[in-house]
């Protein structure tokens, strides 16, 4: 049976995509005293707020009234942001915001200890991923506001790489780790506030939240643990946009 | 260039930059199947305990901390590793098989650094996902035991949990095949070897000092290593066979003959399939040794992923019962030199034990039965070839007399069955063991008797060579039920052991027999009966810590 939660996030990714899509041609208009293209610049602060089931597979300790299970969480980090952005018409613009891929690392949630070895609040693994957002922005207000809000949907694509089980993971997990994370597609959404500083600069802050899910698979010598991961992250944009 | 594409190619680069992406290094798996190869290096630990946290372990169940008086507590943390590697089957097929390394840890001196390695064979279980290097199943008792006795007192820990077992997909297990379990013992300490340097616990390295030992089935595959590694003049330090079956012909002839073991239902199968296996004319079908009730599946039936409770519920085997009850009138064809005597010989032999004066009469009278294990056309075939062919272990069926010098069959046995136990038999090859050596059990043990097989072990190789029982010779004998004052001395240095052995049991029998609720309330008669169902399992810890104190003397320690 399809979850009704997971077929919303489909409908609302596809939405997102065709809107943007649909919109190019449609809302493209030719107009000489505005800028196209804008680059951007700016610190992305990501919170993640992760949710994972408890690792479940051989040797895991089970959660039991004396214990709990064996989770983890994803520390928040702080990057640098990327984004190329079109303007489509007066109103709307399309948004590729893309991070400096931060080195986020998991910490070790649960039991003080796994056996004898430390696992709460450990350093377990290190990850980078590559999280593009391509956005549909509506902004409000006339063109020559100085200060414009803007809301904008889209869709997210999240691709981890550089995968690595720390030290004190592999002591938890009973040796080298190789970690699989496959990549996410899921819904995003933005709010923010544009403000003409000069002719060609913009300065933005912006608040987004997107939808990230997948599953971990720990393969330690040929033992396969899993956990299914959704982060919510959401990210708080301070940048600077160049238009041209 | 147009814009859109531009953004589309940046997008593109970054996700093939993204998809390029390396991640970190798990195990190697070795693509070579040649024996005594680590699949997976490093190992996979299971778990790692400090030594307080392997005490509070142990001390939190009722068997744990009965454990822990026997073995006393923890000194060095232990790591628990899994080991997969590659060994060969009874007919020498390649297969996977898997053990434990378990290496002790911590700050005492005797935990790290160079250390000596004891390799565990451990005793018959039918449970087929027996995993003993996982200590989190409550039913590995030989995990915990071989854990708390040696590793946590400073030795290095191997114990294969034998090919059929586990993740082996063998199909069988190759029972009491001397050639094979040797072998793979051999091969998981050539694959532990390979581990040791690569583990977390590599500060702990092997010092070259290897000891041999293991319990029931296990003191068998012990000592049947140690033979296999003399003869291919590889280094053992010191072994201590355990309450094992090590003289198969002897042993098998008495079951025949009507001396019915505890266990023999589990036994047969076990026996049966593995000697198949390895040599092929056991049987045509299963039907030609087994009953109907039987027969069907029970070449497949052990070891099982079902529990054995479940195996007896379901009447997949008997409880008890190997023979028929209805013992047979065996008419041999008068072709047969002596058919009529030999005939009447054999009827009298294979009746139903019924001497009153034999206190082991009420135990083989539990042999007998309906519905029963094994033929009666099959059992006389097995008692004519050792009827006629006698085994020099046992008092010679015709005259009553035993055999001087005690060798195995004079000749070679006929009958398919008796030929396996007589290839297996650890007799066989007329050695004796030129490391230091001790033979541990229980007078009592109802499982394996001691008499067959200790004592004739002990025996034949007194008779090849009577220097290595003298004193300071290389072959020590412990009888856990042996009289004792109770105070070590020069000559009986076990006497601590036989004493505390005995008075357990002995508290034991008054825990039964006080009234309830103090104790269990049973009539002298239940529990005894019950000591002795248990019998074979108590004696464990007690040659286990014999064979420590004797292992630790022989380091000098």
């Amino acid at each position: 049976m399809t979850n009704p939660k997971k077929l919303a996030v489909r409908i609302f990714s596809a939405i997102a995509v065709l809107l943007a899509v649909v919109a190019l041609p449609a809302l493209a208009e030719d107009n000489s005293s505005t800028y196209e293209n804008s680059l951007r610049l700016g610190l992305y602060a990501v919170f993640y707020h992760s949710t994972a089931d408890d690792l479940t597979g051989p040797y895991v300790p089970p959660a039991s009234a004396t214990s709990p299970g064996v989770n983890f969480k994803a520390e928040d980090v702080k990057t640098l942001y990327l984004a190329y952005v079109r303007r489509l018409s007066p109103h709307f613009e399309t948004e590729l915001a893309l991070g400096l891929p931060p080195l986020t690392k998991t910490e070790g949630k649960g039991p003080a200890t796994l056996g004898s070895v430390p696992y709460n609040g450990q350093v377990i693994s290190t990850a980078r991923w590559f999280a593009p957002t391509l956005l549909l922005n509506y902004k409000f207000r006339d063109e020559s506001a100085q200060l414009r809000p803007f809301v904008g949907i889209g869709v997210n694509y999240t691709s981890f790489y550089d995968r690595n089980s720390t030290a004190a993971g592999n002591a938890a997990s009973g040796g080298p780790t190789k970690v699989s994370l496959p990549s996410s597609v899921g819904p995003a959404a933005t709010v923010g506030l544009s403000y003409r500083a000069a002719e060609h600069w913009n300065l933005y802050a912006s608040y987004s939240i997107t939808q990230v899910k997948t599953k971990l698979t720990a393969n330690t010598a040929g033992v396969i643990r899993t956990s299914h991961i959704s982060f919510g992250p959401q990210a708080l944009v301070i940048s600077a946009g160049y238009s041209f | 260039m147009n814009k859109f594409c531009f953004m589309i190619a940046a997008v593109a680069t970054a996700l093939v930059t993204a998809c390029a992406g390396s991640s970190s290094p798990t195990s190697v798996t070795t693509a070579s199947t040649a024996r005594g190869t680590l699949s997976t290096n490093p190992p996979f630990r299971i778990a790692s305990l400090s030594a307080p946290a392997f005490q509070a372990a142990l001390s939190a169940s009722a068997s744990g901390s009965q454990l822990l008086q026997i073995s006393g507590a923890p000194v060095c943390g232990v790591d628990f590793y899994y080991l997969k590697f590659w060994t060969v089957g009874g007919a020498n097929e390649p297969t996977q098989s898997s053990g434990a390394l378990m290496v002790p840890t911590g700050p005492a001196p005797t935990c790290s650094g160079a250390r000596p390695i004891v390799e565990y064979a451990h005793g018959t279980n039918t449970d087929k996902t027996l995993n003993i290097a996982d200590l989190t199943k409550s039913s590995n008792t030989e995990g915990a035991l071989i854990a708390a006795m040696f590793a946590a007192q400073g030795y290095i820990v191997v114990a294969p949990n034998y090919a059929g077992y586990d993740i082996s997909t063998l199909g069988y297990h190759p029972y009491l095949n001397a050639v094979q379990q040797s072998g793979e013992m051999i091969d998981i300490l050539t694959a532990a070897r390979t581990a040791l340097p690569k583990t977390q616990t590599s500060s702990t390295s092997d010092n070259g000092k290897l000891f041999l030992t293991g319990y029931s089935q296990g003191g068998y595959v012990a000592m049947a290593t140690q033979k296999a590694m003399q003869t291919a003049q590889q280094p053992v330090t010191a072994a201590a066979p355990m309450s094992g079956p090590y003289a198969l012909e002897a042993f098998g002839d008495a079951l025949f003959f009507g001396g019915v073991d505890l266990g023999a239902t589990v036994f047969a199968p076990l026996l049966t399939t593995s000697y198949q296996h390895a040599y092929g004319n056991i049987y045509a079908a299963t039907t030609d040794i087994y009953s109907a009730t039987y027969a069907a599946g029970i070449d497949t039936l052990l070891p099982n992923t079902n529990s054995i409770d479940y195996i007896f519920a379901n009447n997949l085997l008997p409880l008890t019962a190997a023979f028929n009850i209805m013992t047979p009138t065996v008419t041999l064809p008068p072709s047969l030199p002596n058919s009529a005597q030999l005939s009447a010989l054999l009827t009298g032999l294979l009746a139903e034990p019924s001497n009153a004066k034999d206190p082991r009469t009420p135990l083989f009278d539990l042999g007998f039965g309906t519905p029963y294990l094994i033929n009666n056309d099959y059992r006389v075939s097995y008692a004519l070839d050792a009827a006629t062919n006698v085994d020099g272990a046992i008092p010679n069926p015709g005259t009553g007399q035993s055999a001087p010098g005690l060798p195995l069959a004079a000749t070679a046995p006929t009958q398919t069955f008796r030929l396996a136990l007589y290839k297996n038999d650890l007799r066989n090859g007329g050695w004796t063991p030129a490391s230091p050596t001790l033979l541990c059990g229980g007078m009592n043990d109802p499982t394996v008797f001691y008499p067959l097989n200790t004592s004739v072990i002990q025996g034949f190789w007194a008779a090849l060579q009577p220097s290595l029982f003298a004193p300071g010779g290389l072959v020590q004998v412990l009888d856990v039920n042996a009289p004792t004052n109770g105070v070590a001395s020069a000559t009986d240095p076990y006497a601590q052991i036989e004493a505390a052995f005995q008075t357990t049991q002995a508290n034991l029998f008054l825990q039964l027999t006080a009234p309830a609720p103090a104790g269990a309330g049973l009539t002298a008669a239940a529990a005894q009966q019950q000591l002795t169902q248990n019998y074979h399992a108590a004696v464990a810890p007690f040659c286990t810590l014999a064979a420590r104190s004797f292992f630790t003397k022989i380091l000098g320690g």
